[in-house]
């Protein structure tokens, strides 16, 4: 693929963009990664996942965290919801460290996690059964909770009854039911067909506007993470570490129309440029040998 | 053409592709006829297998200590042999009347004694086919005026009928008798030695394989027999067996459920019961009988114990494993959402394995039944297994039959009836939307549901 020449540095913005940003990076710091590093023993030596990672995310951004496989994304969103301990480091949630899973950072994962034997009701009012909340209030916003995903009608369904699209949208108002500080989100859309996965990202981008919610975001499609994010953390593999944090140019409110703006391509051009390098692998090593007739040509 | 637009045939064999929910229908229906047939078919077709000869009529060999009587069954090969033997014996008794000593030195009275045995040979054809009752196989009457009747072809033998050369030697021994007297006198006997009839038979399939016929006649007779004294009917015997089983089998869940659970979920405790268990379940139970009845006495306790030992460990690791397949998500999941490690596991461990533990414990109390007989057979000997022990060691085998087919039926039906009920159990799983569409189930849960119904509707309509 020979780059095309005409496209825009994805480092210009537009002063709206340009003053969006300034304005971001007053807000506090709800996540706070310093210097973390994971290392997984094996019998052929450690292997180091992650090597001191460092960045940070303010309130109500939208960061999404892209990079080959194997370069620790999920490890590192394991490691900040809690569910794996880091090697050394720390993780700041408002400033305090955290220790373990709880609460304050909701989680949806890419795989369904629905409890089967609870309705979406009793799903959504998982968590706060879990802090031993009760009564009609309780009730009355998991109702409202429900209602903001579309599911009303489904809240006495069970999970084997609803698509995977709307299960996926019960774990969002599942997690956001614990009215966490920050949704970490681990690919959720990954196992969804491209039209849902398309129409989740607007009622996620929807949803997200409309809340005090931080929200970090692990995939691997180049324009789902432009066309949801603030900035965009790349990170390149053996060992995983931060390649750049990309500002995205495209300014909101993000409309499908965008994924063909100049600065929606630029963005993308510089993420396909750092997680696929020229010079390491890709397509020109690749030897095809001709199977065809001389003048059977397609092209 | 005409041909195109047939739609193409399914095949009946495709490397794992679904039947026709009417060909799955024909197929189970089959799957159950089959063995019938081939049963029915070995049994009333004389040329498939029949290697014995069953006896309709005996003899006595005079210079063999072997008696056969009516019933018995001797074998193809030795059935013409035994014939041919009493044949040649009457023979030789032709022979020695017409000699100067026709009684060959016995006794007159001896001679009378054989000649009333030869007499009653008679009986069991004469009982099948209905001349004379069960209870006139000694009533000499009777069969006197029966072989008067056959001599003198007033009436025949129709089924088993007599063969031509039998009916021969009935007219030669009529003749003898009724030289003495018309009427049946016993002193008044004759006394001159009388011809033996040659054996009679059908082939048949040894005594280990009645026909179906003779099973179900004597499946209702072993229901029909009533209590006596110590002797239990086959309902009390039934209950009786149930009660070893979910005796052993409900203990065994009660005690090992928890202990698989608490294994499954925490490798601490893995790790200190799973060895020792796994190693404990490769012996057998049953030698564990002598020791069961020297701490648990007689009675029910050791028969028990012994469906729980057979049970219970495999229960433990079965129950264990299921645990550990639990999604590891759904708990990364929970923990997210602030569950505590003890609301793990009661919130998410347990209702989550429920569902596969169900379908778990379906199979170990199928485990359970197989344990029974072995159990019965434990101290003193009880239920339906004292039963078919009993019966077999007399080898009525059409008792016997029966007897096991209705353990196999009562397990089976326990199956299916626990598997049909499942989606009733946990409506969340796939079982549970079959359940809801099943049509036995729809007609029976119809009413409930409808109450269940209104009573919704009220109480929503009374909140908004």
């Amino acid at each position: 693929m020979t780059p095309p020449t005409d496209i825009l540095d994805y480092r210009t913005q537009s002063p709206e963009v340009s003053a969006r940003f300034s304005k971001l990076k007053e807000r506090p710091v709800v996540l706070s990664v310093k210097n973390l590093t994971k290392i997984f023993p094996s019998q052929n030596g450690d292997v180091t996942a992650l090597n001191s990672i460092d960045f940070e995310v303010y309130r109500r951004e939208f960061m999404c965290v892209i990079g080959p496989s194997g370069c620790g994304k999920s490890t590192l969103i394991r490691i900040l919801a809690g569910l794996e301990s880091e090697t050394s480091g720390a993780v700041l949630l408002d400033g305090n460290p955290v220790a373990g899973p709880g609460p304050d950072r909701g989680m949806v994962f890419q795989s369904y996690t629905l409890f089967p034997w609870l309705t979406v009701k009793q799903n959504v009012l998982f968590g706060p059964k879990m802090a031993g909340q009760k009564g009609a209030t309780v009730e009355s916003e998991a109702r409202q909770w429900i209602e903001m995903v579309g599911l009303s009608k489904f809240e006495n369904s069970y999970p084997h009854q609803l698509s995977g699209g709307m299960k996926q949208r019960v774990a969002i108002a599942r997690a956001l039911a614990n009215r966490p500080r920050i949704l970490l989100m681990d690919e959720p859309f990954g196992a969804l067909d491209a039209q849902t996965r398309c129409q989740m990202q607007s009622y996620l981008l929807k949803i997200w506007k409309n809340l005090d919610i931080t929200i970090l975001f692990i995939t691997h499609d180049l324009d789902e993470a432009t066309y949801l994010s603030d900035r965009i953390l790349v990170l390149k593999a053996n060992p995983g570490e931060v390649d750049e944090i990309i500002e995205v140019p495209v300014p909101r409110p993000r409309t499908v129309d965008q994924f063909v703006s100049p600065e929606f391509i630029a963005t993308k051009h510089r993420i396909d440029e750092l997680i696929h390098p020229k010079n390491k692998g890709g397509d020109d090593e690749l030897h095809f040998p001709r199977m065809t007739k001389e003048g059977d040509d397609v092209e | 053409m005409s041909g195109s637009l047939k739609k193409a045939r399914e095949p009946w064999f495709a490397v794992r592709r679904e039947l026709s929910p009417q060909r799955s229908s024909v197929l189970t229906i089959v799957s159950f006829a089959l063995p019938l047939l081939i049963w029915a078919a070995v049994s009333y077709l004389p040329f498939l297998w029949h290697p014995d000869v069953q006896l309709q009529l005996s003899a006595n060999r005079a210079d063999v200590s072997t008696v056969y009587v009516a019933g018995d069954r001797v074998s193809k090969s030795y059935f013409p042999e035994f014939q041919e033997a009493v044949r040649s014996q009457n023979e030789d008794l032709k022979k020695q009347l017409s000699s100067d000593d026709p009684l060959a030195g016995a006794s007159e009275s001896s001679v009378r004694r054989a000649n009333k045995k030869v007499l009653r040979h008679l009986v069991p054809l004469l009982i099948q086919n209905k001349w004379i009752k069960d209870d006139q196989a000694t009533d000499d009457e009777a069969i006197y005026h029966a072989w008067g009747e056959l001599a003198s072809s007033s009436r025949r033998l129709k089924s088993p009928s007599l063969s031509e050369e039998n009916l021969a030697i009935v007219e030669d021994n009529w003749k003898a008798m009724s030289a003495i007297a018309p009427n049946y006198v016993s002193d008044n006997f004759v006394s001159t030695p009388l011809l033996s009839l040659i054996p009679q038979g059908k082939t048949s399939n040894p005594d280990y394989l009645p026909a179906p016929d003779q099973v179900l006649a004597a499946g209702v007779k072993v229901f029909s027999i009533p209590a006596d004294g110590d002797r239990p009917s086959m309902v009390q015997r039934i209950g009786h067996s149930l009660q070893i089983v979910f005796g052993g089998f409900c203990l065994a869940a009660l005690v090992g459920v928890p202990i698989g659970v608490v294994c499954g979920t925490y490798p601490f405790f893995s790790r200190l019961v799973e060895p020792f268990t796994d190693f404990f379940r490769y012996m057998p139970a049953p030698t564990f009988s002598t020791l069961l009845v020297a701490i648990f006495l007689a009675n029910d306790a050791p028969k028990i114990a012994l469906v729980f030992v057979g049970t219970f460990f495999q229960l433990v690791l079965v129950t264990a494993n299921t645990t550990r397949r639990l999604d590891m998500p759904l708990l990364e999941a929970a923990q997210t959402l602030g569950a505590s490690q003890r609301q793990l596991l009661t919130r998410v461990v347990v209702p989550g394995i429920l569902p596969n533990l169900y379908d778990d414990l379906r199979i170990l109390l199928g485990w359970a039944w197989t344990w029974l007989v072995i159990a019965e057979l434990v101290g003193v000997k009880s239920g339906l297994t004292e039963f078919i022990e009993t019966q077999g060691r007399f080898r009525n085998f059409d008792m016997v039959f029966p007897i096991i087919i209705l353990i196999g039926l009562i397990g089976f039906f326990t199956d299916q009836i626990l598997s049909l009920i499942k989606g009733l159990v946990f409506p969340y799983t796939e079982d549970g939307t079959k359940a809801a569409s099943h049509p036995i189930l729809k007609a029976v849960l119809f009413i409930p549901r409808l109450v269940l119904r209104l009573l919704t509707n009220r109480s929503a309509s009374g909140t908004t």
